[in-house]
């Protein structure tokens, strides 16, 4: 029996729960469940055979908790645990059930939150994945998943090593959303471009909650759905969990979700061989509803979707070093807050989307390209375009990326559509394909919808549904071409009228080359959304690009009463900015005035030459305030109040010295968090501080090895580094780094500080300085740079 | 719940210095931003305790802590606990983290402040459980305080199998995360005067910027 053909023929039944059933059983808190597929293997067989005796025909091996992580100390193999646990399963099975491997999540939390890589987590539920493959599971289900990410690498590890169907269910809360911020339609879409073949809820709710979320995943999921809730929600008697929902009580609800959809359904935590008997006997004469497609075309981050159709969607275009200086300083440099801060900006402006595009002949695009995305998800909860030629950039960006992406570009030529589909296939994803082919680009409306048809149709052969291709018509200069914009528009309108699919428009390319272009693009813009264009890629920082916008929407009706537009509008102020001439650079600094400070330093510039008033105000002003800090007259909050005031002002002192090719950049200091340590509050308050000085801080993040310290070190001749620990546990790791920098780096000194730290601890470990605090780290490094000039 | 903006001061180094308006209004403004965006979730589990020399025996994890053996001296009983205000908090803070950095140490004071508050609104509710059957909370203790090692988190953090439950998971170098989370021992006792004031007083890091008196 193959279970996918089984599927929404009759209503099919999953066990109840282990776990419960085990603790009856004498497993004692906090003891690994899956170890008594060896020591107790009679208990565990006979629950199996209750649960087929209750009309279960699915069963969940004894397995989810088996990686490596949690067995490392347990003195047996993943695949020893998994291989006793499908075969007690089987056994218990026989002819009247199929059985599951069952795959919990790792117990760790991923990256950058927690400290397991999304290759590390794959790894271990490739192993786990395998082993009950080998052993003869049915299926795999990735089971009680609160993190998109580790669910992408559990459905990935599966996939690429195993022929199982594999199906996913998660746990939700009653707002419908996973314990790391994911909600229901953006699970769906990350986990449906995956190909998952079943997915649905379990755990952490009992039936009713669940009956009450089914209609939201019923509404975007077209994959066949289970449901497997808690016997109830769990209540604490005394310091123990109770779950309330009885056999009865449990089949009466399970009846209603059957019949609001669900083809698979069963058990979790508190539910016993009764509760699944009650189930089955209640819910067997209930048929399947028939299965229902949605064709919604949609992209993900790991927190939400963004749907094509409802209302222009609009894709920031900053994060592009095309005709931009500044950023592609920012990636030769590795810069990455630069353009995290672009992100932060582009979505606080109105971005549904970003697009990111790291390309640039002198670097490595596959390398920078992950860690610009990884570093993006990890602060910025928008879903991601992925933008980039270069196909081994493309998989590997597509791999690491936390949600379904939307990916920038195929276009007719044969040999796009066949390296960029497997991918689409393998990873998910909404692909804007661009209307040009071995021909280049038709003169013609009609002839650009040859080619979308023509991709749409090779797409199909990949099993890449229409809904998966946004066609980008192509905007060319009018300047160029005088009939450019209404050849563009009239194949937005056959895209979407005859082929029916999403469109997307690059809408400022019109414009190249004509002054003032900003007039011609808004203006553009107004025509083509008119025209049928469901996506932007745009300047979300341009206020006139998104006057057009929210203008738009309030007139086409996607504006529900106008909201939007009111509430853009209506309150808008000018920013209360003091006039410079009112408050001079040292107060503006002293007092954590931002704005003031860089309008008093662009005043001075007027007349003052900018080394003469870094040294007469800026420096003297930040002395003062850490002075004052340091004597307990100022707070932290205010100090970094002042540091990010002088910053403004330096910003604009720094145009000036761009302009005059001078330089202000002092020596260069290495600050990292050292390995094992996650928390980076502290180092980041150093580097603020510090560079407000002028230093040339070549900032390694957190957690970071002592070679890479001691590497970059050398790389970059460096004298000072500035070490951060938290915890007992990492200033050993601290410790050891002090050791590799003296021995392989002797003239480099290096200071140390974090919460664990005290003079004397300092000495112990051989640190050349200690800081109590950020100043502490100012006053050091401006005491050796100064002897050593 | 009520985040004690006292509180945040003192995790900013105030010591019970006045601050300025401007940084009581960003304060106030962390303050709802966590409240609007975090979900804190709570575990708790009693167990029978074992006391021996120096040591104590809790779910059948055997803890080497002099300073816990004194801490619930006499108690029989013991609720091992975890709070967490879960994922939102840290991005919060690594957002900030990129643009502010003032309003980073200030939600991050707030943060801590009310991970804090939430466990004592938890402990109340325990309390009055522990009432009706005629026992007293002694205060929280956690890993960390004195010679409790952190190297017990894993062993806390699966007595309440928390990842699953709340997602509380514990790093390789035994940190929490996410970050702003708490982990804590409570004895249940009989007595119902506690001569454990506050949770700094058994405390050996004299050190601590947030040590009470």
């Amino acid at each position: 029996m193959n279970i996918l053909n089984d599927l929404g023929k009759r209503i099919l039944f999953f066990d109840g729960a282990m776990g419960t059933m085990l603790q009856e059983n004498g497993l004692m808190p906090g003891e690994l469940p899956e170890l008594w597929n060896l020591t107790h293997p009679e208990v565990i067989e006979n629950i199996h055979r209750q649960y087929v005796r209750a009309g279960a025909n699915l069963l969940k091996t004894n397995t989810f908790g088996a990686n490596g992580v949690k067995l490392r100390d347990s003195g047996h193999t993943v695949k020893e645990i998994a291989a006793a646990g499908v075969r007690l399963a089987k056994e218990a099975a026989g002819d009247n059930a199929l059985v599951a491997m069952d795959i919990g999540p790792t117990g760790k939390l991923m990256k950058p939150l927690g400290d397991l890589g999304f290759e590390q987590a794959y790894e271990l539920f490739k192993e786990m994945a395998v082993a009950g493959e080998q052993a003869g599971a049915d299926f795999i289900l990735i089971e009680t998943m609160s993190d998109t990410y580790e669910c992408k690498a559990a459905v990935l590890a599966v996939k690429e090593n195993t022929k199982l169907p594999v199906f996913v269910t998660l746990i939700f809360d009653e707002k419908g959303k996973l314990l790391t911020g994911g909600d229901v339609p953006a699970v769906v879409a990350l986990l449906e471009g995956l190909r998952v073949d079943a997915m649905g809820f379990n755990c952490g709710l009992g039936p009713d909650q669940m009956k009450e979320l089914l209609p939201q995943l019923m509404s975007c999921c077209s994959v066949p759905v289970i449901v497997n809730p808690n016997a109830g929600l769990p209540r604490s008697v005394n310091g123990n969990t109770v779950f309330d929902v009885g056999p009865q009580e449990f089949a009466d609800s399970m009846a209603e979700i059957a019949q609001g959809g669900a083809w698979m359904i069963g058990g979790c935590c508190g539910t016993t061989p009764e509760h699944i008997a009650a189930m089955v006997k209640r819910c067997k004469n209930i048929a399947p509803t028939p299965p229902v497609k949605h064709d919604i075309t949609v992209v993900s981050s790991y927190a939400k979707a963004v749907v094509f159709g409802n209302k222009p969607v609009l894709i920031g275009e900053r994060i592009n070093p095309t005709g931009k200086s500044r950023l592609k300083q920012a990636l030769r440099d590795n810069d990455m807050d630069y353009i995290l801060r672009e992100g932060i900006t582009q979505q606080e402006n109105g971005a549904d989307i970003l697009d990111v595009n790291v390309g640039l002949p002198e670097i490595n695009e596959v390398e920078l390209m992950q860690r610009a995305v990884t570093e993006i998800q990890g602060v910025i909860d928008l879903p991601l375009q992925i933008d980039t030629s270069n196909p081994q950039a493309m998989d590997a960006s597509l791999r690491i990326y936390n949600g379904k992406p939307l990916i920038n570009s195929v276009n007719g030529k044969e040999e796009s559509m066949h390296s960029i589909f497997p991918l689409v296939k393998k990873y998910g994803g909404a692909v804007i394909a661009l209307t040009l082919d071995e021909n280049g680009i038709p003169e013609t409306a009609e002839g650009r919808l040859a080619i979308a048809e023509k991709i749409v149709a090779v797409a199909a052969e990949y099993g890449i549904g229409k809904k998966d291709i946004i066609v980008d018509t192509l905007a060319m200069t009018i300047s160029a071409g005088q009939e450019n914009a209404l050849v563009t528009l009239k194949a937005l309108k056959l895209m979407r009228e005859d082929l029916g699919v999403h469109t997307s428009l690059g809408v400022s390319n019109i414009s190249f080359g004509l002054p003032q272009r900003e007039n011609i693009n808004a203006a553009f813009f107004t025509m083509a959304l008119q025209n049928g264009l469901s996506a932007a890629i745009v300047n979300p920082n341009s206020q006139a690009m998104m006057n057009t916008f929210y203008a738009y929407c309030a007139l086409s009706g996607a504006d529900d009463k106008c909201m939007d537009y009111i509430s853009k509008y209506s309150m808008q102020k000018a920013e209360a900015v003091p006039a410079a001439s009112e408050i001079t650079l040292h107060s503006a600094i002293r007092s954590g005035l931002k704005e003031s400070a860089f309008a008093a330093a662009e005043k001075l510039l007027l007349d003052t030459p900018p080394l003469e008033i870094i040294n007469t105000q800026l420096v003297p002003a930040l002395d003062k305030v850490g002075t004052d800090f340091e004597q307990g007259v100022l707070f932290l909050p205010q100090l970094l109040m002042s540091a990010e005031a002088a910053k403004a002002a330096f910003e604009a002192i720094r145009s000036k010295l761009v302009s005059t090719g001078e330089s202000v950049k002092k020596d260069k200091i290495i600050l990292a968090t050292v390995k094992g340590d996650i928390h980076d509050i502290g180092k980041n308050i150093v580097k603020v501080l510090l560079e407000n000085y002028s230093y040339d801080v070549i900032d390694l993040g957190r957690d970071v090895p002592s070679e890479e310290i001691v590497k970059t070190a050398l790389d970059h001749d460096v004298k000072l580094v500035g070490l951060s620990a938290l915890m007992t546990t990492t200033v050993t790791n601290m410790e050891e780094t002090i050791q590799q920098l003296h021995k392989n780096a002797p003239e480099c000194k290096i200071m140390v500080g974090g919460a664990v730290l005290t003079p004397e601890y300092a000495k112990m470990i051989h640190a050349d300085s200690y800081s109590k605090d950020a100043m502490g780290s100012v006053r050091y490094a401006n005491l050796l740079f100064d002897q050593n000039s | 719940m009520k985040t004690d903006k006292n509180e945040v001061l003192r995790y900013l180094g105030y010591r019970g210095k006045p601050a300025d308006a401007k940084v009581l209004e960003s304060i106030s403004d962390c303050i709802a931003e966590l409240e609007a965006n975090t979900s804190p979730r709570s575990l708790n589990r009693n167990f029978p305790v074992t006391l021996g020399a120096d040591a104590v025996t809790i779910g059948g994890i055997p803890i080497k802590s002099r300073d816990l053996r004194l801490h619930i001296d006499g108690c029989r009983e013991a609720v091992v606990f975890a709070a967490t205000l879960g994922t939102q908090a840290d991005l919060l803070l690594r957002r900030y983290s990129k643009i502010n950095m003032s309003r980073t140490v200030i939600l991050q004071a707030c943060a801590a402040a009310m991970v804090e508050s939430y466990c004592d609104e938890c402990g109340e509710v325990l309390a009055k459980e522990a009432r009706t059957r005629g026992l007293f909370l002694r205060p929280r203790y956690s890993p960390g305080y004195g010679d409790f090692a952190i190297t017990h988190q894993p062993d806390l953090l699966g007595l309440l199998d928390s990842q699953k439950k709340i997602g509380l998971t514990v790093t390789d170098s035994f940190m929490l995360a996410p970050s702003k989370s708490v982990t804590a021992i409570i004895g249940l006792t009989a007595e119902e005067k506690s001569c454990h004031i506050a949770k700094c007083m058994d405390c050996k890091s004299v050190n601590c910027p947030f040590r009470k008196g």
